[in-house]
């Protein structure tokens, strides 16, 4: 699965004035290789979350395109859009992102829900949550969840339809050395297995997991 | 759609609170628009009633009768009395111009005592002179009355005999008359022969003591006056004050008007209620839905990074208003229905109005109304809100509560 930025940037305006306006993200060409985990780093408003969001489909560039596999994901219908998102894309967004009146499984099994698979997916969802160490928490609703286990569940929710990229926004953010290590180690197969893993961080433990490394800064991105 | 109903149920399960508060918003919806349609038909169906019963232009009472026994609390209120005009004064309505024909009605109410099935208003009439209650009961039955027989009123219950007593004798029930909302309901109609074998009877009652001085036969407790066509109706009506003592006459116009003009204050009063309660549960859904999909920005965006479309997540919000809204609008109506009977009775009694139910046909149409409207304004402001809220980048709203 072949995903490549050509050229993407993102304008925002200030306080709804036409003429106040900044690129949070300035013309970026981007291609991260399959099987390999790529890492971006960078300080804090320089445009790193901005861009992975346009690169799996939830914020279209003002400029550039997004091709996936040869097409244009941005020139795709809202539907199919979605459904691409939900084949090829798993996605571990910042903060927590649990549905409340879900339980565990629940979460997880949410992308093959939705279009109706739930079933073939249970052992699959139950191996995820073990080797995340929630295995106990299958029936458990999200709102009673810590930190970490929430950031752990979302980890299991954005790995269990296989997807050929993974996008993860600080996924060891919440958690402990040891648990980042489990985090880690879980996407590090998925990238050995034929996935292509971008990850944006500030942790320095997830460092040595990288096989290329990029910063971010002022919303240019560059290689290091 | 099984996975947006599915979600649908699981955010009301696991909010009952916040369900239960856009319920209640919405019961408020339907209650009131049921009841305010209610209200206003039945009070409607009412002054049509009570105009179409009146039928005389002027009506002659006497004097001492004014505010008991009058015919329009007998029409109105089933206010019972027994007052009669005096025979010379019933001669001398012969002398007054521009009367085309008049009829004489006999009341006498029926005693608490043990001589009496019910104390009911009895209305004798005269069917040979008679132009206002021989229409209305020929369109009711297809025989005229017979001497010893009663037709009785919609709410008046009689045993399974078929008869009921009246001052020790018992009466043939010939029919029983379709609902009015007057106080017709609660009369008994017979003609004159039979309401003077009553009055005979009852004149040996210490109940009646009065009817000893009276002669049933030529006595009137009102008097019913058609006036001939280019003769001026209120002019008659002063004529009849002016010449004849111990009676008062009263175009009927004017009792008309005072109850309609009474019923226009009530259905006014309702309708601002009904409105004004529409307005304010309508603004307090759409802020509360907005509020609620505000607050849910989060969750949209969780279900959009999943895989959702913006479809499923309308979906998804318009079932769980869907369920919502008709759970709300159908407990709102099964109170209202609940509620009809006392409330249309503190009605009837607290302003005095004549009042008659809607027909089935009407109830139905309110009950749909009542339910589908709310059910409508639930939905399409969820499905606006939640269009408001999925037309932003999820990129955007994960930002914004990340």
């Amino acid at each position: 699965m072949k995903l490549t930025a050509e050229k993407i940037g993102r304008m925002y305006f200030r306080s709804g004035r036409d003429t106040n306006f900044f690129y949070a993200v300035q013309s970026i060409d981007f291609e991260p290789e399959e099987g390999k985990v790529t890492v971006i780093t960078g300080r804090s408003g320089s445009g790193k979350t901005t861009f992975i969001n346009m690169l799996c489909g939830l914020l279209t560039p003002s400029c550039g395109k997004v091709m996936l596999d040869g097409k244009d994901i941005y020139a795709l219908s809202d539907r199919e859009r979605s459904l691409l998102r939900n084949r090829s894309f798993g996605i571990i967004p910042q903060g927590q992102t649990g549905l409340q009146c879900l339980t565990v499984a629940e979460n997880v099994l949410l992308p093959v829900s939705m279009y109706g698979r739930a079933g073939e997916k249970e052992d699959k969802a139950k191996k995820l949550l073990e080797m995340l160490g929630i295995d106990d928490l299958w029936d458990v609703y999200s709102n009673e969840l810590s930190g970490g286990e929430l950031r752990r569940m979302s980890v299991a929710r954005a790995l269990i339809n296989d997807p050929g990229i993974i996008v993860a926004d600080e996924p060891t953010g919440d958690l402990d050395g040891d648990t980042t290590v489990l985090v880690m180690e879980l996407l590090k197969k998925r990238s050995e297995n034929g996935a292509a893993v971008i990850i944006v961080t500030h942790d320095k433990d997830v460092m040595p997991y990288a096989d290329t490394v990029y910063t971010m800064e002022k919303g240019v991105l560059k290689k290091q | 759609m099984r996975f947006s109903l599915a979600i649908a149920c699981k955010n009301i399960r696991r909010r009952p609170v916040r369900a239960a508060l856009m319920c209640i918003i919405v019961l408020f919806l339907s209650f009131t628009a049921f009841m305010g349609g209610y209200l206003i038909i039945s009070l409607q169906n009412g002054l049509d009633g009570y105009r179409a019963r009146l039928g005389a232009d002027i009506i002659v009472v006497p004097s001492a009768a004014q505010g008991h026994g009058t015919v329009d609390n007998v029409l109105l209120h089933g206010i019972t009395g027994n007052y009669y005009i005096p025979q010379d004064s019933l001669r001398k309505l012969d002398g007054i111009e521009g009367i085309e024909k008049n009829t004489c009605q006999f009341y006498l109410t029926s005693a608490k005592a043990s001589c009496c099935s019910a104390r009911v208003q009895i209305i004798g009439f005269d069917p040979v002179t008679d132009f206002t209650v021989t229409p209305w009961i020929n369109s009711n039955i297809d025989s005229g009355i017979s001497d010893g027989d009663i037709i009785i009123g919609s709410d008046i219950a009689y045993p399974a005999d078929g008869s009921i007593r009246f001052y020790g004798e018992s009466y043939h029930v010939a029919a029983q008359l379709e609902k009015t909302g007057t106080g017709l309901d609660n009369a008994v109609f017979t003609n004159r022969n039979t309401i003077d074998k009553m009055a005979h009877s009852a004149a040996g009652t210490v109940e009646r003591e009065t009817l000893k001085d009276i002669d049933p036969e030529n006595a009137a407790s009102c008097v019913l006056i058609k006036v001939k066509d280019g003769y001026d109706i209120s002019a008659v009506a002063d004529d009849i004050n002016i010449h004849i003592s111990k009676v008062r006459a009263t175009p009927s116009v004017s009792m008309i008007e005072s109850v309609a003009q009474g019923f226009g204050n009530v259905s006014v009063f309702i309708s601002v209620i009904t409105v004004g309660i529409w307005l304010i549960s309508v603004i307090i859904i759409i802020a509360v839905f907005a509020l609620m999909m505000n607050e849910r920005k989060k969750e949209f965006a969780v279900l959009r990074v999943a895989g959702a479309s913006g479809k499923m997540i309308v979906s998804a919000v318009s079932a769980e208003a869907a369920v919502i809204s008709i759970t709300g609008s159908v407990i709102g109506l099964v109170i209202s229905l609940i509620l009809t009977a006392p409330l249309s009775e503190s009605i009837r009694n607290h302003f005095s109005l004549p009042f008659m139910q809607p027909d089935m046909m009407i109830m139905l149409f309110l009950s749909v109304g009542s339910v589908v409207m709310p059910f409508l304004i639930g939905v399409i402001t969820a499905v606006l809100s939640a269009f408001r809220i999925t037309g932003n980048e999820s990129g955007l709203l994960l930002r914004e509560d990340a």
